[in-house]
């Protein structure tokens, strides 16, 4: 049927889709596909790929799932990210024509904060957060694995929009009325609604699962004042989690619903009101940038302490002022738009909440940097991102207060100073604090060190071309030039700082390839860690052996202090020379299972129906759905008891029983 | 090295006299044979739902009328998910419930009424 034939072909690959950059990524996906299911069928890893990985449902293997795929993601929008600033370099280069620049820096934010940052922190999450409260998983194992499995799905159905009909253009905020189907028939602004929807719900149900874990699930005696930093931040950002992403959810159903099936909650015509939409975004909005910080103050946290060997300086004041954050960062949401001019009396409400934020923000750097004070501090890559992160930090924070002067905002607002600005702290504070964390907990992950001159090359060209990049952006701003502008013509003097800008966005390129050559020769050659303790670590998951065991803690520790390991250390009262045979019982495991992939899988099919409103399709997908959930409703079966045998094996191969 | 405490078992923690505040910590699991008041309350949650979208779609009140009931179905439907699913009369100590339910009225409220607000300006600065 010809017809049918020409109509798929209009629809799956429109002209936005048939760019010749475009082309040559489709050919080099197909032979990378082909090339890996080669791979797999050869050496007969098939079976391997889906016992171990694609059905487990351990913590420590899921996280390695995240790291992965926030790595390939990272790559992704960092392509995004240079194509963008090639485009800038010079005054009106049409490199890549306006459409395909809306797409590319739309498709760079959605990624870079929903499928990047995200599932970075929550690999540093399932790493380590059960280790540190001595636990041997997360509550809810199985919700753990569809969290999972929702986000890698919801991450590949927004990733295939490039290549089949067409990238969202819209911006990450995708702003109403231009993401109506008056402005935007095309699929992509579809794509965008139904991947983050997707995505989201594994996002909330991951803020349940580590709230729940972080408050029920500690080791007996680790109180609240006795939980490491990372898990007075964990639990925190699941809270924040748990209350910003309903909004989020709602927002982008009413503008699904208003694109599939008529309705008009956000258009202008019949009523619609788009402000609504801004005003439901940033009530998720500013919440999430704290789920984006907040995790890695906890990092830092660790981090600091580890390698000044010191406790954390002030850890009382650094817990009140991380629930602070939390009360503050949901009633500052209207700075993301003054300029919508909702009167004076609430610019001003919101100007002054925005600036109260910086107040317990400070305390914590004040903090970090006393904890430094006086230590012996060891210069690894990990402390070195974080010595880097208080000043960028700091900078990124003060212009935050900047933006929130009202008056100031009419003008700088999304110019490009607001880009600097956010820059300032995204990268300052969340990449930094994720790769801080990712050379810190890399051994207890993987069993080898990251090597660390490697390391540091990649940190000095990340930090040098941070600064390169964005330093001459804040002057950008302030000389009018807007963001989201796919060119400019010259004479308006702002050649030579895009220039400078483009440059240090290359040497960042080259911190990342060089990351990569960090990661994969030291997965080849690097140093193992045979003592489990690599760093002289202070909290509970350096007293496990690395890589840890699938059941964790052979016995679950007994907490009397602080910073547990390091008083157990002190006390010469570790681990292995208290286990003892009779001390190992029988473990009750969580039991792979295939419904969490299946899960994934059945929303995918059904968000790409509806993405091209192949309605077929998409009930498949939803009766997909209602039998995964109904079968994982009645499937009793969910653990295994692990023999006290097989524990005492193994603990003693690890060297790690007595007698 | 002198002789190291021998540590304690989580089970013997958690009944240790010196450690009673950790005894809401222990697992408790409820069990009960049909889950009939799920069910009902599932069925329920689902009248509540599609009355709401009947009274909206049909336009069967005028408008402050249509937004006041539907607002009321919001709330009996919100106690309806709490007091069903959300295992709120099962805790032993108040504490652990309550705070978070206390804490998550004060954040939604909030943010409706600051949300209201904030868009009240569509009738007053131009
Ligand atoms: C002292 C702390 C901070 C203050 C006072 C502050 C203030 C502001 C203000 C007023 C804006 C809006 C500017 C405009 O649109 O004209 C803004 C935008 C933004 N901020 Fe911050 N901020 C702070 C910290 C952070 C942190 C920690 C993050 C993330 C980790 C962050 C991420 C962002 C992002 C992503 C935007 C722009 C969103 C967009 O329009 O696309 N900010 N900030
Ligand atoms: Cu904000």
């Amino acid at each position: 049927m010809p017809s049918f034939v020409t109509y798929l072909i209009h629809t799956l690959f429109p002209p936005t889709v048939r760019f010749p950059d475009i082309l040559l990524i489709d050919a080099g996906l197909v032979l990378g596909g082909l090339g890996l299911i080669g791979f797999l069928t050869k050496t007969h890893r098939w079976g391997w790929l889906w016992r171990e990985w694609l059905t487990t449902v351990d913590h420590k293997k899921i996280a390695v799932m995240y790291l992965i795929s926030a790595i390939v993601m990272l790559f992704r929008g960092g392509i995004d990210a240079e194509m963008l600033r090639a485009q800038l370099a010079m005054p009106s280069v049409h490199f890549m024509p306006a459409i395909q620049y809306d797409e590319v820096f739309t498709t760079h934010g959605t990624i870079m904060i929903f499928f990047m940052a995200m599932p970075f922190i929550f690999a540093l999450f399932n790493a380590v957060v059960p280790l540190m409260i001595g636990a041997r998983d997360v509550a809810f194992p199985r919700v753990n694995a569809m969290s999972f499995w929702l986000f890698a799905f919801g991450a590949i159905l927004f990733n295939i929009s490039f290549i089949i009909g067409g990238s969202p253009d819209a911006g990450w905020t995708a702003y109403p009325p231009y993401t109506g189907l008056a402005f935007n028939p095309g699929p992509g602004e579809n794509y965008y609604f139904l991947s983050l929807l997707i995505a989201g719900m594994g996002t909330t149900m991951t803020g349940i699962n580590f709230l729940v874990t972080t408050i029920r699930m500690r080791a007996p005696g680790m109180t609240l004042m006795k939980m490491p930093m990372f898990v007075w931040t964990t639990m925190v950002t699941s809270a924040l989690i748990l209350f910003a992403f309903p909004p989020l959810t709602v927002a982008l159903a009413m503008s699904l619903f208003d694109r599939l099936f008529g309705s008009s909650f956000f258009t202008l015509t019949r009523g619609g009101m788009p402000m609504m939409y801004v005003n439901l975004f940033w009530l998720f909005g500013h919440p999430e940038v704290y789920i984006l910080v907040l995790p890695l103050f906890g990092v830092f946290s660790e981090v600091v302490a580890t390698y000044s060997k010191k406790a954390l300086f002030g850890y009382p004041m650094m817990v009140v002022s991380v629930l602070a954050i939390m009360f503050l960062s949901y009633g500052t949401w209207v700075h993301h738009f003054f300029t919508m001019g909702a009167g004076p009396a609430v610019n001003a409400f919101f100007g002054l909440s925005t600036m109260l934020i910086a107040i317990p923000t400070g305390v914590k750097i004040f903090n970090w940097i006393f904890t430094m004070w006086g230590g012996r501090i060891q210069m690894t890559t990990a402390m070195l991102y974080q010595m880097a992160f208080i000043p960028t930090f700091v900078i990124g924070g003060a212009s935050g207060v900047m933006l929130a002067v009202v008056p100031a905002d009419y003008q700088l607002h999304n110019t490009y100073f607001l880009i600097a600005h956010f820059h300032n702290v995204i990268i300052g504070g969340t990449l930094f604090g994720l790769l801080s964390g990712m050379y810190y907990w890399w051994p207890k992950m993987f069993g080898m060190k990251l090597n660390e001159r490697q390391g540091k090359v990649a940190f000095w060209l990340f930090f040098i071309g941070f600064w390169i990049t964005f330093t001459p952006q804040y002057l950008l701003g302030l000389k009018g030039m807007t963001r989201r502008l796919y060119t400019y013509p010259a004479g308006l003097g702002w050649h030579e700082l895009n220039v400078i800008s483009t440059v240090g966005a290359w040497i960042m390129g080259a911190g990342f390839v060089a990351l990569v050559y960090n990661v994969v020769w030291s997965l080849l050659y690097g140093e193992r860690d045979v003592t489990g303790d690599p760093w002289d670590g202070r909290t509970l998951e350096w007293s496990l052996p690395s890589p840890v065991p699938e059941y964790n803690f052979a016995r679950i520790p007994v907490v009397h202090e602080r910073d547990a390991w390091w008083a157990m250390k002190q006390k010469g009262q570790t681990m292995a020379h208290a286990l003892r045979p009779e001390d190992v019982h029988d473990i009750e495991m969580p039991k792979n299972t295939p419904i969490p992939f299946l899960l994934g899988v059945s929303f995918f099919v059904l968000g790409f129906g509806m993405t091209f409103k192949w309605w077929p399709i998409a009930i498949v997908g939803i009766l997909g759905v209602i039998a995964c959930l109904l079968f994982s409703g009645f499937d009793y079966d969910d653990h295994h008891h692990l023999e006290a045998d097989v524990v005492r094996q193994t603990e003693a191969s690890l060297g790690r029983l007595q007698g | 090295m002198s002789e190291a405490p021998k540590a304690m078992t989580a089970e013997e923690a958690y009944h240790n006299e010196n450690d009673k505040v950790l005894r809401f910590l222990e697992p408790r699991f409820h069990e009960e044979k049909f889950p009939s008041i799920q069910i009902l309350g599932y069925i329920g949650s689902l009248i509540l739902t599609f009355g709401a979208y009947f009274l909206v779609m049909n336009h069967v009140l005028p408008p402050v009328a249509l937004l006041s009931v539907i607002l009321i179905l919001a709330v009996f439907q919100a106690a309806l998910q709490l007091g069903v699913f959300m295992h709120i009369r099962e805790g032993r100590g108040l504490a652990w419930q309550l705070i978070p339910l206390y804490f998550v009225f004060f954040v939604a409220l909030g943010m409706v009424a600051m949300s209201i607000w904030i868009m009240l300006f569509k009738s007053g600065v131009s």
